[in-house]
C-alpha cells in the first residue's frame, strides 16, 4: 500500500496500547480466559483466511480483512456482533477498499456456506445462517467502528524490502512471509507498526533456518525491545499450537463465547 | 449513526450529480455550515453491493489526507447502502468564477488559484495518490478565498507496477493525450495535463480544448501542439488506441495567450507537453519563476469571488448552473455541485 504511513490513520489512530486492549476486553474476559479468547480469534482468522482463499483473494486483502476484524473487537465485545457474521463482512469491505473488484453478495454467501460446511464442520454443525441483508447491515457498523479508517498497512511490503537488503534469499522470504501470516493470529497488528512486525518475523525465520544475520540486525535503526516483544507474541502462539487441538476444543469455546441476544432469523 | 441524521440540519439543496445529491446543512453541535453529500442508492443491483464504491474511495483516501488545499471529510453517517459524507462547506468553485463575466482575473489572481491547486496536488502526489478528475468544477473555493481540491470519487493510489488502470477517467476536456490514446499505465502526469488545461482556462475564460468526442479532443490538442511523433514521444505508437491524425502545424502558445507573460507561458508549456514523461511535476512547477516573480499571488481574502458570496450568502448560484448544465447534457458521467 502506497501513501505515507507516518501520517496515516493506521499510525495515528490505530496503534493501540496493550493496557487499553485489556481494558476493552474486560467484558469478554469475564467469561473467557485470555487463552480461550485468543483461541477464538485464531479460529476466526482461519475462517477469514479460508474464505479469502476460496474467493481467490490476494493475501493483502485477506490480511486487511483480518485486521478490520481485530480492530472491531478491540472496541467491542464479542456480544455485539456474531464473529461468524463479521468475518465475511470484513472480507466484503476489504475487497472493495483494496480495489480487488466486486465480490457479489450471492457469491460471498455461497462461499461462506461451502467453507463452513467443508472446512469448519467440526465447529459448526448447522449451515451458515446469514444472508445478504445481514452482511449489508453489518458492513455499516463495521465502517463506523473502524472510524472510517480503511487503509491498513501490512508487513508484507517492508518485508520484501528487508529481505532484498539482506541479499536475495528465497527460503528466508518464504518462511518469514508465512510467519507474517501467522502473526495475524496474535494482537501484534493492533499494537505495533508493520515494519516492526516484519523485522520480528524475519528474526524468527532466521532463528528457525539457523541463518546468522546478527550483523545485519545490529545495524537496523529500530527499537529492538519492540522487536523482542513482537517475537514473544509469535513464539507464544507457536507454543500454544503445540498442545492445542482446535477440532476438539472449538465447539466448547464457541458455545461459551458471549453472544448477541436475538439470534438471526433462519 | 442514525442519530446523526438529526445532527445535520438541512438548509438548502445545492445540486445533484449522477452519484449523489448535495445539501448545505448546519451542524447543530458546532454551528458550522457543512456540505452533506448523500450518495444515491442506484439500482437494486447496486444496493446489493453494499456501501457505494465511489463513496468508499472518498472515505478511505480523505481519511488519510490533511492539507489546507484538499477538501476535508468531517463525518460519515448513514445506514446500509444509504451513505452520506459530510464535507467542509465551500461557497463556490472555479468553474463559476471562470464563467462569471463580472469577475476580472488578473495575473496575481490566477497565480493564487493555480498555486493553491498545485500545492494541494503536490501533497496528494507525494502521498502516492492520483486525483484523476481535475477540472474547474472540482476546484472548490470558499468565501475566504481558499481553494480546495474536491471530489475524490475517482482518486486512486498509484505506484504498483503492473496495476492496470482504466483510461476512462478525467472529464474529456481535461483528459491527457495518453489517456485518449488508451494508456492503461499512467501516473501523476495525467493530473498535470489537467492543471495545464485549467490554467489555460483561467486565462481564456473558456475551455482550451472543448472536444466533442475523444477524436475531436485529440484533433483540438494537435491543432495547437502539432502531431506527436515517435521522436518526441517514444512508445507513442504502441498505445492501444493510437491512430495517425492528419498533419497539423503547431501554433506558438504566445499567439493564443496574447496577454500572458513569459513566465506564465513557461509554466503552461511545462504542463501541456504531449509526452507524459516530459510534463513537469508539481514540485518542479512550484520552483518555476512564475511563482517567485512579481506580482505576488493575491491574498485569499482579496481574491475576486462571485458577488453573491461575500455580500448576501443567501443566493443560490448552483441552481442556474444546474439548468445550464442539463441543457448542454453535461460533459461526462459525473458532475457534482457544491
Amino acid at each position: 500500500m502506497a501513501g505515507n504511513f507516518w501520517q496515516s490513520s493506521h499510525h495515528q489512530q490505530w496503534l493501540l496500547d496493550k493496557q487499553d486492549l485489556i481494558r476493552e476486553r474486560q467484558l469478554d474476559l469475564a467469561v473467557l480466559t485470555e487463552e480461550e479468547y485468543q483461541k477464538i480469534f485464531i479460529f476466526f482468522a482461519s475462517v477469514i483466511q479460508s474464505l479469502g482463499e476460496q474467493l481467490k483473494l490476494r493475501q493483502q486483502v485477506i490480511a486487511t480483512a483480518t485486521v478490520y476484524f481485530k480492530r472491531f473487537y478491540a472496541r467491542n465485545s464479542l456480544k455485539c456482533i456474531d464473529p461468524l457474521l463479521l468475518a465475511p463482512t470484513c472480507i466484503f469491505l476489504a475487497s472493495k477498499v483494496e480495489e480487488f473488484g466486486v465480490i457479489s453478495n450471492s457469491r460471498l454467501i455461497t462461499t461462506c456456506q461451502t467453507v463452513i460446511k467443508n472446512k469448519f464442520s467440526y465447529a459448526y454443525t448447522q449451515e451458515f445462517p446469514y444472508r445478504t441483508n445481514h452482511i449489508l447491515e453489518c458492513e455499516f457498523y463495521l465502517l463506523e467502528n473502524l472510524d472510517c479508517c480503511l487503509i491498513v498497512y501490512q508487513p508484507y511490503r517492508p518485508l520484501l524490502q528487508l529481505v532484498q537488503d539482506i541479499g536475495h534469499e528465497e527460503q528466508l522470504l518464504t518462511l518469514s512471509w508465512r510467519i507474517v501470516n501467522d502473526s495475524l493470529r496474535t494482537d501484534v497488528s493492533l499494537l505495533y507498526p508493520p515494519y516492526q512486525i516484519a523485522i520480528g518475523c524475519l528474526q524468527i525465520a532466521c532463528v528457525i533456518l539457523q541463518k546468522d544475520h546478527k550483523a545485519w540486525f545490529a545495524e537496523l535503526n529500530v527499537d529492538i525491545e519492540k522487536i523482542q516483544e513482537i517475537a514473544r507474541y509469535i513464539i507464544n502462539l507457536f507454543e500454544l499450537w503445540k498442545t492445542y487441538d482446535e477440532k476438539k476444543e472449538i465447539q466448547g469455546l464457541l458455545s461459551k463465547m458471549p453472544k448477541p441476544k436475538p439470534a438471526p432469523q433462519r | 449513526m442514525i442519530n446523526k441524521l438529526k445532527r445535520y440540519e438541512k438548509i438548502e439543496f445545492l445540486g445533484e450529480g449522477q452519484f449523489a445529491t448535495v445539501y448545505k446543512a448546519k451542524d447543530i453541535e458546532t454551528d458550522n455550515i457543512v456540505a452533506v453529500k448523500k450518495i444515491k442508492i442506484g439500482s437494486r443491483q447496486e444496493a446489493q453491493d453494499g456501501i457505494n464504491r465511489t463513496a468508499l474511495r472518498e472515505i478511505k483516501l480523505l481519511q488519510e489526507l490533511h492539507h489546507k488545499n484538499l477538501i476535508g471529510l468531517l463525518d460519515v453517517f448513514g445506514h446500509m447502502s444509504n451513505v452520506s459524507l459530510v464535507f467542509d462547506f465551500m461557497d463556490t468553485d472555479l468553474e463559476v468564477i471562470i464563467k462569471d463575466n463580472t469577475i476580472i482575473l488578473t495575473t496575481a489572481n490566477i497565480k493564487s488559484y493555480i498555486l493553491q491547486t498545485i500545492q494541494g496536488l503536490e501533497y496528494l502526489h507525494l502521498n502516492w495518490m492520483l486525483h484523476r478528475d481535475l477540472k474547474p468544477n472540482n476546484l472548490l473555493v470558499n468565501a475566504a478565498g481558499v481553494l480546495k481540491i474536491g471530489d475524490f470519487g475517482l482518486a486512486k493510489l498509484f505506484g504498483s507496477p503492473n496495476r492496470i488502470n482504466t483510461h476512462q477517467v478525467v472529464t474529456r476536456w481535461y483528459r491527457a493525450p495518453e489517456l485518449l490514446f488508451g494508456a492503461k499505465q499512467y501516473s501523476t502526469c495525467i493530473d498535470m495535463w489537467a492543471v495545464g488545461c485549467i490554467l489555460a482556462e483561467l486565462l481564456l475564460r473558456v475551455p482550451l480544448f472543448p472536444g466533442e468526442s475523444d477524436l475531436d479532443q485529440l484533433t483540438k490538442i494537435f491543432s495547437v501542439f502539432g502531431n506527436p511523433t515517435e521522436e518526441n514521444w517514444p512508445g507513442l505508437k504502441s498505445l492501444s488506441d493510437f491512430i495517425e491524425f492528419k498533419p497539423f502545424t503547431p501554433i506558438p502558445l504566445k499567439n493564443i495567450f496574447t496577454a500572458a507573460g513569459d513566465d506564465l507561458l513557461d509554466l503552461l508549456e511545462g504542463l501541456l507537453v504531449l509526452n507524459p514523461i516530459k510534463r513537469k511535476e508539481c514540485t518542479e512547477c512550484l520552483q518555476m519563476p512564475f511563482f517567485s516573480n512579481k506580482p505576488a499571488p493575491t491574498l485569499g481574502t482579496k481574491l475576486p469571488l462571485p458577488q453573491n458570496i461575500r455580500k448576501t450568502k443567501e443566493e443560490k448560484p448552483s441552481l442556474k448552473r444546474k439548468l445550464l448544465d442539463s441543457a448542454e447534457g453535461g460533459t461526462l458521467s459525473k458532475r457534482l455541485f457544491f
